[in-house]
């Protein structure tokens, strides 16, 4: 059974380094290279950006789920904030250009694999792996 | 302090020389927008933004240097990014805004 790391992380903007900073280390200690790091960081931070710009009631918390594999680390960054559907217009914010959706983008564009669940009335994960070459 | 942002207006070229070094990312890209503001306000002028100590940069700061980008267009002016690092760089291959942001990448 593949090891698991969660961590609670509340929904405002300062802790979103702490996660990716905490996410390095964990990629780091895995064997990853320098530069699947870098796409982890910002894959992870780009999903935490989500979450608080969109996915958090007030400042509530959400999760981000490590499960370390032999040939890969699967992220799950969830929120409980009653989903969303795509196919409508979201709240414009400052801080993500394209209504984040330039941050989706980038996380597919740098991950191997990504899926992005989100069920109305409770929340929306986005899982994204990336494996050991 | 994760990011840190100096400038200078460059009088013989008549642009602007603004370093940010650290991280811009969602707790910090509202200084990055906030320099590039105060700056083309106090002179409406090119902004060369070098990025030789920028650790890290993800899509928050992407957009805030669309943002200046579009803004100062309509007057005439430009906005580069120069010496951006390895990690940067990918970031806007992917985005395809180096030939926007950076043409020394595409050269």
């Amino acid at each position: 059974m593949a090891d698991m790391m969660k961590f609670s992380v509340p929904g405002k903007p300062q802790y979103v380094s702490t996660v990716r900073m905490a996410i390095s280390c964990l990629a780091n200690s895995l064997g990853f290279d320098v530069e699947a790091i870098e796409d982890i960081k910002i894959a992870v931070s780009e999903a935490c950006t989500n979450v608080v710009c969109h996915g958090t009631i007030g400042n509530g918390e959400y999760e981000v789920c490590c499960e370390l594999r032999e040939d890969r680390l699967v992220i799950s960054v969830v929120d409980k904030a009653g989903g969303y559907d795509p196919e409508t217009h979201r709240e414009p914010c400052l801080e993500c250009p394209k209504e984040g959706g330039l941050g989706l983008y980038i996380i597919k564009a740098l991950m191997d694999e990504v899926e992005i669940v989100t069920e109305m009335g409770i929340g929306t994960r986005i899982e994204m792996v990336k494996y050991t070459r | 302090m994760m990011l840190q942002i100096q400038r200078s207006f460059d009088r013989e070229k008549g642009v602007w020389n603004i370093t940010p070094k650290g991280d811009v990312d969602i707790s910090t890209a509202s200084m990055l927008r906030s320099a590039l503001d105060e700056a083309y306000r106090e002179n409406k002028a090119d902004i060369i933004l070098h990025f030789d100590d920028l650790n890290y940069m993800d899509s928050t700061g992407l957009g805030v240097i669309i943002g200046a980008y579009g803004r100062m267009k309509e007057n005439g002016n430009n906005i580069t990014l120069k010496n951006p690092r390895d990690n940067i760089r990918k970031l806007l291959r992917i985005t395809n805004l180096d030939r926007l942001l950076c043409p020394e990448l595409c050269e």
